[in-house]
């Protein structure tokens, strides 16, 4: 077939465009790409700064464009940035690790089994979760004086950790048992008849179909400390101790560290493998905020 | 309480009562009351009450007799059985030591019900368990069988075997080359695509797996390798399976037969009370008296001195909330005293929750006694809390987490929000009633005064930042899903950056560029023509802040809202269509009402979200700009209430005033929390 017969005779389905359609499919284009611009150009800008050597320790509109990587020699040699990359994710993979472990248990146990107290405690918990996080500060740090002098080891990371994970209980808990429920019961007592227990019906049935809801969970919580700025910013101290997101901010809060560039830079490399994480599990990580909203 | 005619079992069932004495006893009461009587008990004459007490103690006397002999006869039955398997030997045993026991129970039954039931179990057993043992005794044969096999096929010479096992694989093997070659033939004349030729190849070597796969268990050694494996597997869960089903089949007996006890009131439970355990331990429970022990030892030597005092870390245990180390030394700090006593105080529940439940656990089982039905073997008991008891234990750590993370802070803020702890009472502080929210209600004092600007302020941050965000985020899923743009896939991953660039990074960026000297500012500067500062400015900040939030906030509503569109089936459009819709009013009659429809609970989140959305507010400006004749040294004019909150509880200290107004602020948010909550459909359709 040759291509010209093919634009002689009209081959879509949908009707023509009539003019008044044309004129309005270009105005969504319009649209569409005016808001690509504004969400790229910021967003560029801190790239184009991250690279730019003619920048001081200020970010200035206009200036010259020359390619360097002074910022990030900066960002490695002179800040903690490696440190604070290796604390957020420690932070971040005990803190999934512990919210998958409690959640388990606790998701399993409210979707299968009815026990007195259950709606009560977990309508409870959902309200109580309300209450924003760092009311209790002043607790938190005694709380944190009284496990330490117990459990001198137990450090102000663990602390966060411990925070992160039990404030996460409730919500998750809530998430995975909806998606336990979705599951028919059948396949639980048929695991029964042939001789399970309550772990190994887990373990073995509902366990495997919960695997995408708990990877979701999973990766909630482990982007959760990559992302908060409050509670590390109250309860670390030591500038060596911090997590990205404290620690980026002090070479742009105060003027004697004010390092504008290298802020970029370190913004650009702790946003990368996030945007990149982001984009692949899009799908999954909206379905998690999704199920979890029943609790809105 | 009096006796009753009858006695009831577990299940419900009335039984008639054996025990005479008892029978007499509760004959009288009924007459007492003008009840009538069964035909048996009005023909209860004294001679049959008296000659029932002679005939039980006869039993009693036989029995006693009957397990002293117990010895003896055990001698007589090892000497009949001889089979090497220990195990084997044990069943054999017990089964003819049950058998003999029927029958010796036989005759007593009419006596008592505990007779009948000890006779039935005895028969139970005396069936079942030479069962178990046969079972076992031909696996064990079959295992020797299996086990010598094998070694025949062991010295035998295999070779010829392996031989043709190997030229069989080989052929096949090769006869799945051969068809690779075909299958990639037909793919390179175009015949069958990429995917079909991958899954062809796929499927064709799982294939040639299995067959291999069995053929080689074919092979001699292999197979009797195999059967003595099943042997030994079966060896050992066969007669575990077994005996479990008579485990639970002697439950049912006793549920079935009742119980007669001269006791009438639940006694134990109230003079046990004190001491969980020790009830458990008299009615004889003994497993469940360890547990509920432990719990008493948690208590009266954790949760009691903690409360008392002792071992605190700094405190004096409930003492503290009452004191707050008023006339403590100079280092005792009066919020260490109040979390301690709270601590004490949820230790102290956690006691008595044990102690609640002790009681109810023993008064429960007499109660069913008094009744007429026995109370749980350990057997059952284990059943029992493997069944109601896993939900408690599975959910006990997280529960002891919550507790003390998430409830305990909570309930220290709560307290501190009624005592004067400021800037001057640091270390020292005192009750002070309702002061605080007194203050921040008629706007009152450094702390208090700003409280409702910036109520007024987060209020009209809530609504326009999240309903721009919202807006925007509409609007862009509407634009992008239409039938006609093409690149939908690069407008998608370009909308997803706001959202997927962690927030912190943006704002702070943001800050910057709006900072005076950043780039934006010079760039609003020159094309307004004068200096435009944003952030010195009231209004410039939340105007900014607002479109900040839009630009950040729209990511998360476009990825719901696409998800929803696609998820809308084509053939309410096509049935528009026919009906001479146009794509406009398609438009506004189906896809907005369902997108409304399915992201409502989520929009009530993203509210709530933007009325406690803390980092945007702190790290663009800090609150600014300051507008001291109006907001006083603490907030600035574009502080939410939760970093005004920070600023009073972290910054300056003035945590009494900060604690009062979470209390107030998480009031309402619950209020609204719960009302989305119930409204949900998870909970009203009860499947909470």
């Amino acid at each position: 077939m040759s291509k010209k017969k093919d634009k002689a005779l009209y081959l879509s389905d949908r009707p023509p465009l009539t003019p008044v359609k044309v004129v309005l499919l270009g105005i969504s284009y319009v649209l569409l790409f005016f808001y690509v611009f504004v969400i790229l150009w910021p967003l560029s800008q801190i790239l184009f700064a991250s690279f730019n050597g003619s920048h001081g320790t200020y970010i200035q509109i206009g200036s010259e464009f020359s390619f360097s990587l002074k910022h990030f020699e900066y960002l490695f040699q002179k800040t903690y940035f490696l440190d604070w990359v290796v604390n957020t994710i420690i932070i971040a993979l005990a803190t999934a690790l512990l919210t998958l472990l409690f959640v388990s248990f606790t998701g399993y146990a409210y979707s299968r089994y009815r026990f007195r107290g259950r709606k009560a405690s977990l309508m409870a918990i959902m309200l109580i979760q309300t209450i924003p996080s760092f009311a209790g500060i002043a607790a938190f740090y005694t709380l944190h004086s009284i496990i330490a002098s117990i459990a001198p080891w137990f450090s102000r990371q663990m602390f966060l950790v411990l925070i992160y994970a039990g404030g996460g209980i409730a919500g998750n808990t809530f998430i995975l048992k909806g998606y336990i429920d979705s599951i028919s019961t059948e396949l639980d007592d048929a695991a029964r008849i042939d001789g399970c227990g309550n772990l190994q019906v887990y373990r073995l049935i509902i366990m495997p179909i919960v695997r995408p809801m708990l990877a979701v969970i999973a990766l909630w919580s482990f982007i959760g400390p990559f992302l908060d700025f409050m509670l590390p910013s109250i309860l670390l101290n030591d500038p060596r101790s911090y997590t990205l997101a404290t620690g980026l901010h002090t070479l742009i809060n105060d003027v004697r560290n004010m390092h504008q560039p290298v802020f970029a830079a370190g913004g650009l490399l702790t946003a990368v493998p996030i945007i990149i994480l982001f984009i692949a599990l899009q799908k999954q990580l909206v379905s998690g905020l999704a199920s979890g909203a029943v609790k809105g | 309480m009096s006796y009753s005619l009858t006695v009831s079992d577990d299940i419900g069932n009335q039984h008639p009562r054996r025990n005479l004495i008892l029978l007499d006893k509760a004959v009288q009461a009924a007459r007492k009351k003008d009840q009538a009587l069964p035909s048996e008990a009005e023909g209860l004459t004294a001679e049959a009450v008296s000659a029932y007490s002679e005939k039980m103690k006869a039993a009693r006397a036989g029995e006693k007799e009957f397990q002293q002999g117990r010895k003896a006869r055990q001698k007589d039955f090892l000497a009949g059985i001889k089979d090497p398997d220990k195990r084997i030997r044990r069943w054999l045993l017990e089964a003819m030591e049950a058998r003999a026991r029927s029958d010796f129970y036989l005759p007593l039954i009419d006596l008592d019900y505990s007779y009948e039931l000890r006779y039935r179990e005895n028969l139970e057993k005396a069936d079942q368990l030479p069962r178990i043992a046969a079972e076992r005794r031909q696996v064990k044969d079959e295992l020797e069988a299996a086990k010598k096999a094998l070694k025949e096929a062991r010295s035998v010479d295999s070779r010829p075997q392996t031989q043709d096992f190997k030229a069989a694989r080989k052929t096949r093997l090769a006869d799945f080359g051969n068809d690779k070659k075909e299958w990639k033939k037909a793919y390179r004349e175009g015949m069958i695509s990429s995917r079909a030729f991958a899954n062809e190849k796929r499927e064709g070597m799982l294939a040639v797996r299995d067959e291999i796969r069995s053929l080689k268990r074919k092979l001699p050694v292999n197979d009797q390798r195999e059967r003595v494996r099943h042997a030994r597997h079966r060896l050992r869960q066969d007669a575990r399976t077994r005996l479990r089903v008579l485990h639970s089949d002697l439950p049912d007996l006793r549920r079935k037969t009742p119980i007669e006890v001269k006791k009438q009131k639940a006694f134990i439970s109230w003079l046990t009370w004190p001491l969980p355990g020790l009830g458990q331990l008299l009615l004889g429970q003994y497993a469940k008296a360890i547990l509920f022990f432990m719990g008493s030892l948690f208590f009266y030597l954790g949760a009691l001195p903690y409360a008392l005092g002792r071992g605190n870390y700094r405190g004096k245990g409930i003492f503290g909330l009452i004191s707050l180390a008023r006339d403590g030394s100079r280092l005792d700090r009066s919020v260490i005293f109040m979390v301690e006593g709270v601590i004490a105080v949820i230790l102290l529940l956690l006691g008595l929750l044990i102690f609640y439940q002790s009681f109810r656990d023993i008064n429960r089982v007499e109660k069913k006694m008094i009744r007429g039905v026995r109370k749980h073997n350990w057997f059952e008991t284990r059943m029992a809390i493997r069944r109601d008891g896993f939900p408690f234990f599975a959910s006990a750590p997280a529960a002891l987490v919550t507790i003390f993370i998430v409830l305990l802070p909570i309930a220290v803020t709560i307290l501190i929000s009624f005592t004067n702890y400021d800037p001057s009472h640091q270390s020292k502080f005192d009750w002070a009633g309702l002061a605080n929210f007194k203050q921040i209600i008629l706007g009152q004092g450094i702390a208090g005064g700003p409280f409702w600007l910036i109520t007024g302020w987060t209020v009209i941050w809530t609504i326009f930042a999240t309903s721009l965000a919202i807006l925007i985020g509409f609007v862009l899923a509407l634009l992008v899903n239409q039938d006609r743009i093409r690149g939908k896939k690069l407008f998608r991953t370009v909308y997803l950056l706001p959202w997927a660039v962690p927030a912190f990074i943006t704002i702070m960026f943001f800050s910057i560029m709006f900072s005076p000297d950043g780039p934006l500012t010079s760039l609003l500067s020159s094309l307004t023509g004068q200096i435009t500062n944003i952030k010195y400015s009231t209004w410039g900040t939340r105007i900014v802040l607002i479109l900040l939030q839009g630009w950040l906030g729209s990511s998360y509503i476009f990825l719901l809202c696409t998800g929803i569109l696609q998820g809308i089936p084509h053939d309410l459009y096509e049935a528009a269509k026919i009906d001479g819709a146009t794509g406009f009013q398609a438009t506004r009659h189906i896809t907005i009402p369902i997108l409304l429809f399915q992201t409502a609970p989520l929009m009530v989140g993203q509210y709530t979200f933007n009325f406690n959305n803390f980092s945007i507010i702190y790290l663009f400006n800090g609150g600014g700009p300051f507008e001291p004749s109006k907001y006083g040294n603490i907030a600035g004019s574009s502080d939410l209430l939760i970093s005004y909150i920070y600023k009073l509880t972290i910054q300056k200290q003035y945590q009494g005033i900060g604690s009062a107004i979470t209390l107030v602020v998480s009031l309402v948010l619950m209020f609204f929390a719960w009302v989305g909550f119930s409204r949900s459909k998870a909970f009203r359709e009860e499947k909470l």
